[in-house]
């Protein structure tokens, strides 16, 4: 799946800081040309993780390797390699867009031309084409970020790592967001995303990692993640006769409570099973209102885990 | 973002994974020069430093109107006002310029490039020099209105124009080593103006004490003119036809032996400049003066820097255990230099600064191994 020069692969990997294990044990792939999520709650050490990756901290234990290197004795070759986004946005206020982008690109031992022209391009691709001689501190929160995203990607890198970059966006933002991530891994590029917004991963990533208290707990595609056994929710009109029905075909329910609306929530196995579940209900002259997932698939498997929350 | 971020070139960077110094350090350097220069803080510095040094100039020629060497005076009063200006100036200029990009959150964007821990010091050094270089030249007027005066020549006002640029540097290079060891950038301006103190004050301290450690019981010969008492009538006016004979006294006193510790003085900011400058010492008058005789000048007058120059030699040759009835009737005259003790000096400031910088670059150094505590990297 990952070849000896492409992808990420993590194998083992632990680091403290002190006396705290950010990271204990963590196992993780990230394929060229696929989109690769890394899933986990607060303080589950995605960072920690990401930050080795991109060759800033030296694991304790266990090998990494980015791009067929090993950040700790080829940081150099890596850096060429990686483009990492932080999750804390740092912006020199008082420099341009451009100047911005120019000065990094010149970091990564770009040509000046060379650099102008991959900032214009890249302005375009984030739509900040209009900000590119205006000061960075002038830029909303959700600017900054894809200011973030652009810089990460001046050196047109193999790798990219990104920290929470849905953070702070728009609604219209994110769907370019994904758009650029999904163009990008279809070029053949590495992309890892961290996040907690499950249902925005859903759809840009290929497949997950769930990490917890510094450990990988689970790894899966999101074909996989799709044929799990998943929660529905149903609501009808009058929701006894939906009760009444269930009860009838032997189907255990439960009534949610973390929602506004009155509404059932239902285990099924697969997709086939919610297909004769609702083909059922309708014949049976159920007036069913609503019938979808509960969740998203990263979101049920999130759940499912119950490591973190008792 | 819906548009593609197709690479310009096919293979970008690939070629090298290492960054050519000059292009790092200019890069960096232009970087800081340009937030610097698009901020107000270092307009208002400058400002204030320039109504400073003029206040005190125009002060002091009001001063010194009427005294000989004018022009040199003025000439050292600004060396030493710029020196010590400059010694508060540049480590506000320096000593935060890694921690307050780490602060910042922009320090972890620089690391993952290609760029160098030494690469980045250097060019955050050689921006807060350059910043502080400007304090220098804007009190030029001032330094070339003393030269107007006369009195100065051109290698003493060359060699303190240039020491005055190489005690900034150095300043700076301390500064910058400590933002880079320290994480904060308030705890690392206190250290970087500590060190400077250490380096201004307590050197004065621990000669004075040092003194102490030096004194030896030394047979003191100390001779003067006087009237011969058979001379003196009762009123203790001379008889008009008096000579006067030399009275030699000798007496067991205490003494230090300031030669065995005047190269503490040496890392002192304000010797390294004032030992290293050749103060012009020719135009005074003839030792050789009749003896109780007034001459009408030119006195010997050194100004601020000079003074020091001076007392350090004197502290060089340690205490004078002979002294004949010509050097006591003698107008006071300036030693020469016997070694120079500034190279001492700069070698134990550089040295400072480059353990602090070297300190700094392996802090630098990712992937980090160690953190300290409390501390992210981004």
């Amino acid at each position: 799946m990952t070849n000896e020069h492409g992808g990420i692969v993590v194998e083992g990997v632990a680091r403290s800081f002190g006396s705290v294990q950010a990271v204990r044990d963590i196992d993780f792939e990230a394929p060229p040309g696929e989109v690769t999520a890394l899933i986990g709650p607060n303080g589950s050490g995605k960072t920690t993780l990401l930050l080795m990756l991109a060759s800033l901290l030296a694991p304790d234990s266990g090998t990494v390797r980015v791009a067929g290197f090993d950040p700790v004795t080829q940081p150099a070759e890596v850096r060429t390699r990686v483009g990492w986004m932080p999750d804390t946005l740092g912006v020199w206020d008082s420099l341009t867009v451009l100047e911005v982008l120019k000065t990094v690109g010149a970091l990564y031992g770009m040509k000046a031309a060379e650099c102008a022209l991959r900032a214009d391009e890249l302005l375009v691709a984030v739509n900040l084409t209009e900000f590119g001689q205006q000061p960075a501190r002038v830029l909303s929160r959700g600017q900054q970020q894809r200011l973030s995203l652009a810089r990460a990607l001046i050196h047109d890198p193999e790798v990219l790592l990104l920290d929470e970059p849905a953070s702070g966006l728009d609604p219209g933002s994110r769907v370019e967001l994904r758009s650029l991530l999904r163009t990008l891994a279809a070029e053949g590029k590495t992309v890892v995303v961290s996040s907690h917004v499950l249902s925005e991963l859903d759809e840009i990533a290929d497949r997950a990692v769930f990490v917890s208290r510094g450990e990988s707990v689970k790894s899966q595609t999101l074909d996989e993640a799709g044929n799990q056994t998943r929660r529905y929710y149903v609501q009808a009109q009058p929701m006894a006769a939906l009760a009444e029905a269930l009860g009838r075909y032997g189907v255990r329910f439960e009534v949610r409570g973390d929602s506004r609306r009155e509404e059932f929530l239902v285990q099924l196995g697969s997709t086939a099973e919610a297909s004769w579940l609702l083909r059922t209900l309708v014949m049976g002259d159920v007036v069913v209102t609503a019938f979808a997932p509960a969740g998203g698939a990263l979101e049920e498997t999130y759940m499912s885990l119950d490591t973190d929350r008792r | 973002m819906s548009t593609v971020a197709e690479p310009s070139t096919p293979n970008p960077v690939r070629t090298t994974a290492r960054l050519p110094f000059h292009t790092a350090v200019r890069t960096v350097f232009l970087l800081e020069m340009k937030q610097r220069l698009r901020g107000k803080a270092w307009y208002w510095m400058l400002g204030i430093w320039f109504v400073v040094i003029g206040f005190i100039f125009v002060l002091a020629t009001g001063v010194i109107g009427t005294t000989d060497n004018q022009g040199g005076i003025l000439f050292d009063l600004v060396v030493g006002f710029v020196l010590f200006f400059g010694l508060l100036v540049a480590p506000g200029l320096s000593a935060n310029a890694v921690n307050g990009d780490r602060a910042g959150g922009t320090l972890a964007i620089l690391q993952v490039t290609l760029l160098t821990p030494g690469q980045l010091l250097a060019g955050k050094w050689l921006a807060s020099w350059v910043g502080s270089l400007a304090f220098l030249l804007l009190s030029s007027p001032f330094i070339f209105w003393a030269l107007a005066l006369g009195g100065v020549d051109a290698r003493e006002a060359l060699v303190s124009l240039l020491m005055l640029a190489v005690e900034l540097a150095v300043v700076c290079a301390i500064g910058v080593g400590v933002s880079a060891v320290a994480y904060r950038p308030l705890f690392s301006i206190v250290s970087t103006y500590m060190l400077v103190a250490l380096l201004a004050i307590g050197t004065l301290i621990v000669y004075g004490l040092s003194t102490q450690l030096v004194m030896e019981e030394r047979t003191m010969t100390t001779s003067y003119y006087t009237y011969p008492d058979s001379s003196v009538d009762d009123m203790g006016v001379p008889d008009a036809n008096a000579e006067l004979e030399c009275v030699t006294q000798t007496n067991l006193s205490m003494v230090p032996r300031t030669e065995y510790i005047t190269w503490i003085l040496s890392a002192n900011p304000f010797v390294v400049v004032a030992d290293a400058v050749p103060y012009n010492l020719e135009d005074y008058p003839d030792p050789e003066v009749p003896p109780g005789a007034l001459t009408n000048g030119p006195y010997y007058t050194p100004g601020v820097m000079e003074t020091i120059s001076q007392g350090v030699r004197a502290s060089q040759a340690g205490p004078d255990d002979n002294q004949t009835c010509e050097e006591s009737a003698q107008l006071m005259q300036p030693l020469p230099q016997g070694t120079p003790i500034w190279p001492l000096g700069l070698g134990i400031q550089v040295l400072l600064a480059g353990a602090l910088l070297l300190l700094g670059r392996r802090k630098l150094t990712m992937p980090a191994k160690r953190l300290a505590q409390g501390t992210r990297i981004a």
